[in-house]
């Protein structure tokens, strides 16, 4: 939540009021080139990294439905891990078609729509990726194949999985890989006869219909940033603690809860850094952090060295984090990381944003 | 009924006032709930004034705002259904803003269909009369093994027209194709009303609003004679068991925030509450769910103005020069309310809370309490310029026909016929000097 740095924005926000030449205002941030890097070397590398990893989810579970072997289905889990954490990365910024076409809801619903799925097994529809579009978002996606894949206790073994569930698996895999591959084009050609979304972005300040400035563009990013920070404490982390519910834990079923908290927050990482190398897509890029240790060099090295800490504490998290949350040994570790994870979102608000104006 | 409020002996600290000559507002754009946020996340930050255990409850209610539901029993968000549009609020109200006009796109429909017959008994008093076997809303969803009740297929119908100066515009509107299932016939007499999802912040500021400050600039028989009515709409409130002045819904045809969040949860997803119970069964959702739904909605933050230009400068007095200001009144003051972060606050929502009518191309026919055919409740205008930032491509007026601003005040006729036309005679650089204000809200 924002409700710290707000008064002193405020003062930044009166001081920049009186722009008199009908063009976009002054700002603190006027650096195209950052954002083209941010378009080019984080986002786009990281939801194609996303389309890849995806296929091969496909392809590892089109090979497990022919070959239901319990090797096959390790690979097929493997496959999902490594298609999850491009997803969790880009999770550092959730703004643009990822949300505006439901890409987001379709790939990444929970908690597991389970009555309506064993429904659907049961009945007699043919399970065509065409009919899985038109299912409710908790009867696909990421959490669906997840349930699917290991069970609702981890220990599904391939001669269990029955030949409904494979041709279902194969349907939700399918349609993943569409709904990646629209993401993608979404931002690099255009999506539904919508401007690819990179314009969009990187011509903020000069026609943009969602940027008016430059800065304003950094401060998605820097949002985007604290955002999925916020997420992670307090939602991700926060609901299922609060509660010592393993059912509100997301992820719950692959054990693999913790990997993604500390994905996100190497996804503000890269959306700080400018760089995608950490997404497996090997690019590097100029970033914010530029910027910042151009105005604020000690401010970036802090910053920087937060996100370490902060993922350090998700690490020493025992997984798996569903057990964690109700064993009392476990509980200071797990606020020790919300709290390092607040500090980097703190960090963000009070300072980084200030520092971008608007 | 020209109703700008100046109040001049404010101090200059917000944008739009600190430039010098703008008469139409002088507070911040949400009082002191406002966020300095102008990104897509612009609309989903809690107020700002706050207290830590106001901050709990929003919270609690921005998990219920976000919870997809499923079918009963369930560990987690159990209720979904029978029938539904969609499968949890944010799904329709995309970062709490408005949602697409997208309805027969399966998983993805954003919008929905309201309808009613025009004479018979309603299911509450004063209200809709229910169409049999349908209700007053249709859903088009189902749980898997039950068939929707209805199939909707949406096309859009395209005219062309001209401003003063010869440029040419392009406007559309919706042709909606429904169908039962099994071919069974609907009413020849079914009137229908196409709705995208509203957004939903700032929502507690018009709640606090006193009854009679939105009395006061009521003018049921324009005897002002300005061409402006402007009507309330008096409506039941299912929470308080009484008849209400009406406030949220594109017809304020709902009288508190509890109520709305009661009957979206009931009617879009199928989940049910004390007061808006599909029948005998137990509740799927307790009271206090929806209370605390309704405080997210409630303490949800407006978004500051975008800093002005000169542009934007004149455009704000052409605003007044147009009479947009008429119906869209700048600023409004709240009264007492049990949130303390939301009494007693001067706030500019561009919105008179009143109905009017809005002429025969914008009319969808279908009476809702008071409002009649012709009448919509004037939208509050707050966060305007952010609408393409928070859902790139989303459209605009109750129906999303309009893509754009400039295509929306073209559509304006009835009460706001003058103020289009005005609109359409200005050069060109009159228009784009009031969409540049509009941008900065």
């Amino acid at each position: 939540m924002n409700n710290s740095l707000l008064s002193s924005i405020a003062a930044l926000a009166a001081l920049n009021a009186c722009a008199d030449d009908g063009a976009a205002t002054p700002s603190g941030f006027d650096d195209q080139g950052i954002l083209v890097d941010y378009a080019d070397k984080v986002i786009i590398p990281t939801y194609q990294t996303l389309a890849t990893r995806a296929q091969a989810l496909s392809v590892a579970i089109a090979t497990l439905k022919t070959n239901p072997t319990d090797a096959n289905l390790r690979a097929a889990r493997t496959a999902w891990e490594q298609t999850r954490e491009p997803w969790e990365l880009s999770e550092a910024h959730l703004f643009g078609p990822v949300s505006a076409n439901g890409f987001d809801p379709a790939m990444d619903s929970w908690p597991v729509e389970r009555n309506d799925l064993d429904a659907v097994l049961a009945s007699n529809n043919a399970l065509t990726s065409a009919f899985v579009r038109n299912l409710p978002e908790t009867q696909k996606g990421f959490h669906t194949i997840e349930y699917l894949l290991w069970g609702q206790d981890a220990n599904k073994i391939a001669s269990a999985l029955t030949s409904r569930e494979l041709e279902y698996l194969d349907a939700l895999a399918t349609e993943l890989v569409t709904v990646t591959m629209a993401l993608t084009t979404s931002w690099t050609v255009g999506f539904n006869g919508a401007a690819p979304y990179r314009t969009v972005f990187v011509t903020a300040g000069t026609g943009s219909t969602a940027y008016p400035s430059a800065a304003a563009a950094a401060q998605e990013i820097l949002v985007g940033m604290s955002a999925i920070a916020n997420e992670v404490a307090n939602g991700k982390i926060a609901d299922p603690y609060d509660a010592h519910d393993p059912e509100k834990v997301e992820s719950q079923f692959s054990f693999n809860s913790l990997i993604d908290f500390a994905d996100n927050i190497r996804g503000i990482a890269a959306a700080y850094s400018g760089d995608a190398t950490i997404a497996g897509a090997g690019q590097t890029g100029r970033g914010l952090d530029e910027f910042v240790a151009s105005k604020a060099p000690a401010l970036d090295i802090r910053f920087k060295q937060e996100i370490v800490d902060a993922i350090a504490a998700i690490n020493a998290i025992p997984a798996p984090f569903r057990t964690a949350i109700t064993t009392p040994s476990s509980y200071p570790l797990i606020e020790a990381a919300q709290a390092k994870i607040r500090i980097v979102q703190t960090t963000i608000d009070a300072e980084l944003i200030p520092l971008v104006g608007q | 009924m020209l109703r700008v409020r100046t109040i001049g002996w404010l101090a200059c600290i917000w944008s739009g006032a600190a430039c010098g000559d703008n008469e139409l507002f002088s507070s911040a754009a949400g009082g002191d709930t406002t966020v300095d946020d102008r990104t897509s996340k612009a609309f989903t930050a809690p107020a700002t004034n706050l207290s830590d255990q106001q901050l709990e409850q929003h919270l609690r209610g921005d998990q219920l705002f976000e919870a997809k539901f499923v079918t009963a029993p369930a560990p987690l968000h159990g209720g979904l259904g029978p029938l539904y549009n969609n499968t949890s609020c944010k799904l329709c109200h995309t970062n709490d803003g408005r949602g697409l006009p997208q309805i027969s796109d399966g998983a993805a429909a954003q919008a929905l269909v309201r309808v009613s017959l025009p004479t018979g008994i309603p299911s509450v008093p004063g209200g809709a009369v229910p169409v049999p076997e349908l209700g007053t809303q249709l859903q088009n969803h189902a749980i898997f093994g039950l068939t929707p009740e209805v199939t909707v297929e949406l096309a859009w119908v395209e005219s062309v027209g001209a401003f003063a100066d010869g440029a040419p515009y392009t406007l559309r509107r919706p042709l909606l194709r429904i169908a039962r299932p099994n071919a069974a016939s609907l009413p020849s007499d079914m009137r229908t009303s196409f709705r995208i999802a509203p957004a939903v912040f700032g929502l507690g500021l018009l709640e606090a609003i006193a009854q009679d400050d939105v009395l006061a600039t009521a003018d049921p028989n324009d005897s002002d004679g300005d061409g402006i009515s402007g009507r309330a709409n008096y409506v039941w409130s299912p929470t308080l068991q009484r008849t209400e002045l009406g406030r949220f819904g594109w017809k304020a045809n709902t009288a508190t925030l509890d109520d709305q969040a009661g009957a979206a949860f009931a009617n879009d997803m199928g989940v049910t509450s004390p007061f808006f119970a599909a029948g005998t069964d137990a509740p799927e959702l307790a009271q206090a769910d929806i209370a605390a739904t309704s405080f997210y909605t409630a303490t949800l933050a407006v978004p500051t103005r975008a800093p002005q230009s000169a542009a934007a400068n004149r455009g704000s007095e052409l605003f007044r020069k147009f009479a947009c200001s008429g119906c869209h009144t700048p600023e409004q003051r709240s009264g007492a309310h049990p949130v303390s972060a939301l009494a007693n606050q001067t706030f500019a929502p561009f919105t008179d809370l009143l109905l009017h009518d809005m002429g025969p191309a914008l009319a969808d026919g279908r009476p809702d309490f008071l409002a009649d055919g012709n009448e919509w409740r004037t939208p509050p205008l707050w966060g305007l310029g952010l609408v393409q930032t928070v859902l790139p491509g989303a459209s605009y007026l109750h129906d999303g026909r309009a893509r754009t601003i400039g295509e929306a005040i073209m559509w304006h006729g009835g009460e706001a016929a003058r103020s289009s036309a005005m609109f359409a005679a200005a050069p060109a650089r009159d228009r784009e000097a009031l969409l540049a204000f509009l941008a900065t809200l």
